[in-house]
């Protein structure tokens, strides 16, 4: 039996209030710049918390479509345009253009789109509230008003499965494909899916996407209502950190065999090694303390890539800021790396905790991180919590100790997701 | 190539307009007995559509035992723990804290994330003349509410399922609009094949029969309007068939590895034998008219269970009662059956249930696994005229006693996403 084919990236994409490219992501992961600044969209200067990491760039130069941003959300525009990066870097489009008509239907049947979205806003209700003005509290009215006050494309608009619509639009991939609303997880197992469907031959190759615009005026009321949200800096691992904060954006990556990326002479961006996922089985917000969960989803990636613990060059750790998840984690980092784990880093201190598209933007940047051979420091890192002890943290610049990261991404119902990649070998 | 792990359904759940349980919603589905009725939840009176596939005489407080949970569980996740709790007690196992890590869970999930009163409490503090101003949620007139957020998330049932039932291992939440459930089972299919669990609890759940929910659809005009005759508003297929009824409710099943349920003994319904799933990349608001994009999800679905359409005998159909979708789904009916298009009897029991969105994949499962056990393919209902461009051999009638050796069964989501599952008789399994 041959040995089933490797998975690789050839295009990478991510958009987040600390940049919109990979590239400017980067500069400001290693010069410590953070994106963390007062909201602007809308005023928050009363608020019990009024930071952010908002995306600043124009809806216009994201998604150039005019026309489009009347059927598509906040969330979507983040995640057509992360999907463009990756599918415009992988060469994919070019490739087909050189392919005679019978080719390029078989192309586009195996070529497949997972999104990871962050679903259902408050946002898109307020749509309604215009018609609860016009019906003056009878539900009656309501419904006899409703098609004179409401966009008629109202559910169109606000589908969790947008962006797989969308960029199927755009780009006629018909392949495998699904949408995943499974809070924080979403994103980074849209790239676990994908590498899973070009592995068993489901398709060929596979754009992930995640995406999500979380932060709305009673989301923030919510959050911290639960306690959850830094008043002023996200500091992961820090003795004082004091919650997270949130971001925005997009992530998006394209997946493919190696032998089909060579085959087109592609540039191969890193490999996928494996994942594991698992439930702590806590509720929708707790968490177990002792990190079980964290370690057992480490494990099962572990054994699917067939590695070792010591062969992990680098740790990109959820680490969102809250004292719960970040000392659970920490836990469940040690329970499998025992005394000596590899550096570890987080980015959320940079561009926000992005909720559905938090562990595949960390993944890309990961990639980048292992090209350059820097574990970015943790700027806003002054005191590591003394609770976390032999845990490799730092503000300052480290170096992997190999061309592996392990990424973390851990999120609401008790969910903890692990990847392994691989740098190319130059 | 090594031929795929054989995945067994050992249990189903249901809890549907015509039934609170499965054997209820099955008695009905092979009566013809439908659901639909006035709208009794709320006052739908001034809606153009106002008639729904409503549950009915549900037991909200006993269908989540756990206190403490109940108050995160909304109506829609109700559903989902009852019809949960069924499958698992058909099934006879469980999960245990010696193979709880080996427990999955996948499910499809409804895209409704705030409710009707929490949004007229926004209004009153926010919105007075429709215009929302964020400054009225830091008003002494408002306050959040965690709970009703948390419940509002869309991996809530997720969390709770989970915690509920001590599901360890892998756990995700999907949403491709009408897809969805089957979406959520193909998911765990490939999950279970490439080893990563032993067992799954896999399903949907979904509630839009409120304000909102029933809002949406009748602003796309995509619900029949049929107030007066509501028994027969769903009537796929039909030449003046004009939408489809919305239901709620939720469907289950438990999922094992081929040997190991036969080793323990367990009854097996079927084989969860194929998964395909392909996206149409046709316009946002309309089904292709060839049928291209859910003949891909068939074709798939047949592949990856390793059969042609010669071995199939019956077909579940996504058939919604609509126009549009239901001449797409034949258009694409006629290509993947071929020469078997005469012989293969196909239905929707949207026809009785209604649509159930996110959990109807889900449901339409458990109603293949059921029709092969019991080997009756159910009725298509309110068949009266039968339209020349959906040309199937439809179930017209009376449901049809027949041994089904395979059953495939379609959902066909809003955005074009296409998932078809393939289910085997357990006879045909050597």
């Amino acid at each position: 039996m041959t040995a089933p084919s490797k998975v690789v990236f050839t295009g990478l994409g991510a958009v987040c209030g600390a940049g919109k490219t990979v590239d400017e992501i980067w500069d400001a992961l290693v010069n410590g710049r953070s994106a963390v600044a007062p909201i602007k969209q809308w005023d928050a200067s009363q608020w019990p918390v009024n930071v952010a990491a908002e995306v600043t760039a124009d809806n216009r130069t994201l998604v150039p479509d005019r026309k489009l941003h009347k059927i598509i959300s906040r969330t979507d525009m983040f995640g057509l345009y992360a999907a463009d990066l990756a599918v415009q870097q992988s060469g994919l489009l070019a490739h087909r253009e050189k392919m005679d008509a019978v080719a390029v239907v078989q192309f586009d049947d195996r070529t497949g789109i997972i999104s990871g979205s962050g679903g259902g806003t408050f946002r898109s209700s307020y749509d309604y509230l215009p018609l609860l003005t016009a019906a003056k509290g009878d539900l009656k009215t309501f419904g006899k008003e409703l098609s004179n006050v409401v966009n008629p494309m109202w559910l169109l608009k606000n589908l969790p499965n947008n962006v797989l619509c969308h960029v199927g639009i755009r780009y006629n991939f018909k392949g495998s494909n699904g949408c995943i609303t499974n809070q924080c997880a979403g994103g980074i197992m849209a790239v676990t899916e994908c590498a899973a469907s070009v592995r068993i031959g489901e398709a060929d190759r596979m754009t992930a996407v995640g995406h999500d615009a979380p932060f709305e005026p009673e989301t923030a009321l919510n959050y911290h209502r639960l306690g959850l949200l830094s008043e002023d800096v996200l500091r992961p691992f820090d003795a004082k950190r004091s919650g997270t904060i949130f971001g925005e954006g997009a992530g998006a990556a394209v997946l493919e065999t190696a032998d089909d990326a060579k085959a087109r002479g592609a540039a191969i961006l890193g490999e996928f090694l494996g994942s594991g996922c698992c439930s702590e089985a806590t509720g929708i917000l707790d968490l177990r303390p002792d990190g079980d969960g964290v370690n057992r989803a480490i494990e099962t990636a572990l054994a699917e890539a067939g590695l070792k613990p010591e062969q992990v060059g680098m740790i990109v750790a959820h680490g969102n800021g809250t004292r719960a998840s970040d000392a659970s984690e920490a836990l469940g980092i040690r329970r499998v790396f025992g005394n000596n784990p590899p550096p570890v880093t987080g980015f959320k201190w940079a561009y926000g905790h992005l909720i559905a598209a938090s562990g595949i933007v960390d993944l890309v940047l990961a990639l980048k991180a292992l090209s350059q051979q820097v574990v970015p420091g943790i700027a806003t890192l002054h005191s590591v919590d003394p609770e976390i002890t032999l845990f490799p943290v730092s503000a300052a610049p480290q170096k992997p100790r190999s061309d592996i990261a392990l990424v973390i991404c851990r999120g609401f119902g008790g969910m903890n997701v692990a990847v392994l990649v691989r740098a190319t070998n130059p | 190539m090594k031929p795929p792990r054989r995945i067994a359904i050992t249990g189903v759940g249901m809890v549907t307009s015509i039934g609170n349980h499965a054997p209820a919603t099955w008695a009905s589905l092979q009566a013809g007995r439908t659901g639909f009725g006035p709208i009794q939840n709320f006052d739908a009176s001034g809606f153009s559509t106002r008639i729904g596939a409503e549950v009915k005489n549900f037991d909200f407080d006993a269908a989540v035992p756990d206190r403490k949970l109940r108050k995160f569980a909304s109506r829609s996740h109700r559903f989902a723990f009852a019809a949960a709790e069924e499958a698992l007690t058909d099934a006879g196992i469980r999960p245990e804290n010696a193979n709880s890590h080996r427990w999955g869970f996948s499910v499809g999930a409804g895209m409704m994330g705030f409710t009707f009163d929490e949004l007229k409490n926004v209004h009153a503090s926010c919105a007075p003349e429709g215009e929302f101003d964020p400054a009225g949620l830091i008003s002494k007139g408002f306050s959040p509410d965690p709970i009703a957020f948390c419940r509002g998330q869309t991996n809530a049932p997720l969390g709770l399922l989970t915690h509920h039932f001590g599901i360890r291992g892998y756990a995700t939440s999907v949403h491709t609009a009408c897809a969805s459930g089957g979406q959520a089972i193909g998911t765990a299919l490939k999950a279970m094949r490439r080893g990563v669990c032993d067992y799954m609890l896999v399903g949907g759940y979904d509630s839009m029969l409120n304000p909102i929910g029933l809002s949406g659809f009748c602003l796309l005009g995509a619900v029949s309007p049929d107030n007066d005759t509501p028994e027969r508003a769903s009537r796929p297929f039909d030449l003046t068939r004009n939408g489809f009824v919305l239901g709620e409710g939720a469907g289950f099943l438990v999922l094992e590895h081929w040997d190991a349920a036969v080793k323990r003994g367990a009854k097996i319904y079927a084989e969860l034998a194929g998964d395909g799933n392909s996206l149409s990349c046709y316009r946002i608001t309309d089904s292709p008219p060839d049928g291209n994009g859910p003949i891909q999800a068939m074709q798939q679905a047949l592949a990856s269970a390793g059969i042609t359409s010669d071995e199939l005998d019956y077909v579940n159909a996504h058939g919604t009662s609509t126009q549009m979708n239901d001449k797409s789904e034949c258009a694409g009916l006629r290509v993947v059956l071929g020469s078997n298009i005469d012989r293969v009897r196909v239905s929707s029991t949207k026809s009785c249930m209604g649509h159930l969105i996110a959990a109807a994949g889900a449901v339409e499962a458990v109603v293949c696994a059921l029709a092969i056990r019991d080997g009756i393919a159910p009725v298509n209902a309110n068949l009266t005229t039968p339209d020349p461009e959906c040309n199937v051999n439809l179930v017209r009638g009376k449901s049809q006693p027949m041994r089904i050796r395979a059953a495939l069964s379609n959902s066909l989501g809003f955005g074009g996403s296409n998932s078809c599952l393939v289910f085997r008789n357990p006879e045909e399994v050597r």
